[in-house]
This record gives C-alpha cells, structure tokens and sequence, in this order.
C-alpha cells in the first residue's frame, strides 16, 4: 500500500503500468490453460458419455492450435520483461483476437448456435472492457459480434458445415430463432461493453483526481515544510544574537546590578532560551533522510533512557519529583537513527517531568518484544482532556492545562515526537485521566526504516 | 607581556561586539573581520594567538572554506581555531563533531548562542590569559 507521503504512480491514472498489464497477461495465460482443459472435459463428456458426434479431429486441432499459441505467449513472457504499456497492449488485443477466432471455431464445430456456451464472447467483451478505453472497446466488441453473426448466418446458408449438437434439431436453420438469438446476443454485448466502459472512466476519471489531488496536498506540504524552515532560518541568528547580548549584559552587570534589572534581564533570557528551543524544533521538525542507513546506528535504549533522566535529574529535583526506570534495566537494542530516538525520549521524558505535579513521579518501563521495543512513560500530572488527545500532537498546540502549567513550552516537542516515530514505522499511544497523569506508550520496530512493518507473532 | 590577540571572523557585527566586550574584559585584545578573506588576510597580518571563526557566513560553507586555507596557510596553519556553528546551519558538510574532529581543519567547536561565561572557558582552555 502506498504511504501517504508517496506519490501515486502516475502510471496508475491510465489504469495500467506495464507491470500490472503484464500481470493481467499471466492470468490470461492461465485462464486459457483453463480454457483448454475445459474443453477436452467437455469433449469427453459429450463425446464419450452423451454420444453426441463431435468432429473429434478438427476439434483436437483447434484446441491442439490454442495450446500451442498459449505456450508461445507463456514462453515469451518469460524471456522478455515488460516495458511499454503501448507494446503489452497491442499483445492483449493480439491475443484477445485469437481468442475470439478460436472461441468461433469451436462453437461451429460444437453445433453453433445450438451450443449455449456462445455467451462465452460476453466475458471477452467484458474482459476488453476493463482494460481497453472508447474506440478500443467496441473494435474488440464489434469483432465479436461479427464472427459469431457470420458463422451463425454461414452455417444457416450451408455455406459451412453444421455439427448438430441436439441430434434433431433444425434450429440452426429456423430463420425465427436465428434472429431471436441474434437480437438478444448483439444487445447483451453492446449493453455489457456500455455499461463496463462508463463505469470504468467513471473510475478512471475518480483515480485522475485523487493522484491530482494527493500531488496538491503533497505540494502545499511542503510548502509548510519549506516555511518553517525558512522562518527557522532566519529567526536563529536574531535570536542567538539577542540571548548572548543579554546574557552578556547580565556577566557586565555583575553583583552591583539593581536586583529589577536582574531579574528583568533573567526573564529576557529564559524567554531568549524558549524561542532558541523553538528554532531547534523547527529544524528537526523539517529535517528530512535522517533514516538513510548511513545514519543508523545500533542503540542501547536503556543506556539512552538512564542518560535522559539524568539530564533531567536536575530539574526534577528541584520540584521533588522521583524518575524511575522500572525492570530489569537489560540492554534493549534497536538499530536506528541515535540523535532521533533519542530527541523522542528526551521530549516525552521532559514532557513527564514538566507537567507532573510537584513530588510526583514519573516511571518508565522498557520491554523487549521479539520484532518491536516498547518504552511507556507515564507521569502524575495534570492529564490530557479527551478532546485534546489528537490536536496536542499538532505543531504549536498547548492545551489549556499545559499553558496553565508553565509558558515555556514550545508547542512543538510531541510534533517532532510523532514525526519521528512515524517515520521510523512505530507507533505512539496516549492513555491519560486529566488531573491524575498521561502514560505515552512508544511502540518501535526493531530495525527503524521507513518501510519497516512489525510482523505479527 | 604583551596582550593575547584574538581575531573573530563573523559577519554578525553585534555578534562580534559582544564577544569582544567579554574578551577585552578578561584582558585579551579583539580584532575583527566581516567576511572570509578579510579575515584570511587579518590572521597573515596580525598573526593573532587564537581565532573565532563562525561556520555560516555569506556562502553556506565559507567558515569551513577559510578553517581549511587558514590551515594550508604555513603563516597561520598554527594558530588555534575555534568554530562557531548553529544548531539550523545547513553546512553542506553533513558533520558530526564528536566524530569527524580529525578530519575537521578546527580546534573546538562552540554552538551558538554563545554564552559568555562559556567563551570565556573555551578561549582560556586554549590561551591562558597573560594578565
């Protein structure tokens, strides 16, 4: 299945790729095995078991014939690969034109329009139907009505022979029945091609506008992308500039500063500090081809959880609040991007400690399944309302709780969480009761690409 | 004994300006270039004892550029080279200073924003100050 950030084919809009038209090419050359196998069972149920007399020798030659022609086609699909939808498709309409020659010639010999299997055409037209388009459709639906028309008129004239199926029968040459079959056959056909081709461009037009719409939307993406960014970018040297100058200011200032201006200088720096930190974000946020397998590494992730917390070991501290990795703290090992995994640990770690509540604690349990590692944190905070249990993933998004809880935030720690879990093919869970704590349960493929899917037990 | 010289290359002036009231305040001289070749041409003449170099300057890679010939340079190739970088530069150089140190034409590398006290650190590790 396609991700949503791949673009669709844009093959798929005629229907068809070379491939997937050559796939079709196979399963004909099976259906026409079939086809074959069929026809000699019905050849010897007939012939040997209801008596009919079949022209056994002419019939062994058509069917010898449609043999041999399907392990020529089977023969050259195997020596050549598929290349252009044009060449592959002149082979279907080749193929389909011998089919319905052969189709024709074992009806004449199997008693014509006595034989009720002459439907067998409809399935031709349908099958012409779904792959061809317009003019294609009635050029292989009108040869078939042709054919069959002539041989049915061809024996009613004597011009070819007529094998009785029925033993009595005159009904290949009652004029009446004839033209009754006839009139019902050519309408079956024209209306089954009608009704495939209109509900096959109605598809076709359906899948035209979803490839078109999937390239706007992957456009305006990266517009987004291409924003923040830029506005990263730019924003950085102000910012860095402006927090070294205060900070700068509050070194000069020294102890003789007035304790106003201090404390004014220290907010301008704590606020410097958020927007740098929003500006990394940012920059992680847009950066792309990280899981490129040059930047893979083996990584021991309860080395990384333990070095986490003891970042934040000093912040915690300072609010009472106990970090404990729960379990047998056993190496934990995945292969994947370290600086990435380790930005989803420190955010849902800090994220625990900067919204619990004072004295509270925040545990961590690791565990190693067998294709996946699960790593869950969960605090004694302030909680996630059900409503916002989607949007806190957003970039820029504080719930009101967390705004409540400090102004420090940068809104963009769980976007960057949830990017960067995706891309590495896991997967991240919230349970949370407001006012009593979250647990995020972080689910990750052993080997973290892009492509990975965690296989079942 | 004479004062320890310092030159910053780094086309942001009040950057410039703020490292050199820190520096100048715990004794050292600061002398300054705009853009890579002024500063190319300030460290052949001044031959200064320690250099900051910033690593984003008009061109995406010019900081890394003049590291490079300042190091090719036989009258500047010793002189200690600290980088400045920032965490959003898009250098070109995909590098990782933990990893690739011998392979980088620099001493040190220092993320922006600079504090003070930090710089202060940094150049005294490398240039104990001669007040």
């Amino acid at each position: 299945m396609l991700k949503p950030q791949e673009p669709i084919p844009p093959d798929s809009s005629h229907f068809v790729s070379a491939e997937s038209l050559r796939l079709r090419l196979d399963w004909f050359n099976k259906l026409r095995w079939g086809a074959v196998l069929g026809i000699l069972l019905a050849m010897l149920v007939s012939g040997v078991l209801l008596r009919y007399a079949l022209p056994m020798r002419p019939l062994l030659i058509t069917v010898g014939v449609l043999a041999l022609l399907n392990l020529i086609y089977v023969w050259r699909n195997r020596r050549q690969a598929p290349t252009a939808i044009r060449g592959e498709m002149r082979l279907v309409k080749l193929q389909m034109v011998g089919d319905l020659v052969a189709l024709t010639v074992l009806l004449n010999l199997t008693g014509g329009i006595e034989n009720p299997f002459f439907y067998l055409f409809v399935i031709h037209v349908i099958i012409a139907s779904l792959l061809f388009k317009g003019r294609e459709i009635y050029q292989i639906t009108w040869l078939a009505i042709a054919l069959f028309t002539t041989e049915v008129l061809l024996e009613y004239g004597s011009i070819i022979p007529h094998h009785h199926l029925l033993s009595a029968s005159h009904l290949a040459h009652e004029l009446p029945f004839i033209l009754a079959t006839l009139a019902s056959f050519w309408l079956v056909m024209l209306f089954s091609a009608y009704m495939v081709a209109s509900i096959m461009k109605h598809n076709r037009a359906i899948k035209d506008e979803l490839v078109e719409r999937q390239a706007a939307l992957m456009a305006q993406d990266k517009a987004k992308t291409d924003f923040f960014r830029f506005v990263a970018h730019e924003v950085k040297s102000p910012v860095n500039t402006a927090q070294s100058a205060v900070e700068t200011a509050l070194e000069l200032g020294g102890a003789q500063m007035k304790p106003a201006i201090e404390d004014m200088l220290q907010r301008g720096v704590r606020r410097l500090e958020q927007a740098t930190e929003m500006v990394k974000d940012l920059a992680d946020l847009t950066r792309g081809g990280m899981l490129k397998p040059e930047h893979q590494t083996v990584v021991d992730v309860t080395q990384m959880v333990f070095r986490v917390m003891e970042n934040q070991q000093d912040m915690a501290s300072r609010r009472g609040i106990k970090l404990v990795l729960e379990g047998d703290h056993q190496p934990v090992v995945v292969t994947t991007n370290k600086s990435m995994l380790e930005k989803i640990i420190h955010n849902l770690i800090s994220n625990a400690v900067r919204y619990n509540k004072d004295k509270g604690c925040v545990t961590i349990t690791l565990h190693d399944e067998r294709t996946a590692i699960r790593l869950a944190v969960s605090d004694e905070g302030i909680g996630i309302a059900p409503e916002d249990k989607e949007r806190i993933f957003e970039e820029f998004y504080r719930s009101d709780a967390a705004q409540r809880a400090t102004n420090l935030g940068t809104g963009l720690g769980l976007s960057i969480v949830r990017k960067f879990v995706e891309e590495m093919g896991g997967q991240i869970e919230l349970h949370s009761v407001p006012g009593e704590g979250s647990r995020f349960t972080l689910v990750l493929p052993r080997r973290a690409t892009a492509s990975t899917e965690i296989e079942g037990p | 004994m004479t004062k320890k010289t310092i030159l910053v290359i780094d086309d942001d002036i009040d950057l410039v300006e703020i490292i050199r009231v820190t520096l100048e305040n715990e004794g050292y001289e600061v002398i300054d270039a705009q853009n890579g070749d002024r500063g190319k041409a300030m460290a052949r003449e001044n031959n200064p004892d320690l250099i900051l170099l910033d690593v984003m300057m008009g061109k995406v890679d010019e900081g890394f550029q003049v590291a490079y010939e300042l190091r090719g340079d036989e009258k500047t190739k010793g002189i200690p080279i600290l980088m400045l970088t920032a965490v959003v530069d898009q250098t070109g150089f995909d590098f990782d200073p933990s990893k690739d140190k011998d392979f980088l034409p620099v001493d040190e590398f220092m993320e922006k924003p600079i504090s003070p006290r930090k710089l202060v650190d940094m150049v005294r590790k490398h240039l104990p100050t001669s007040v």
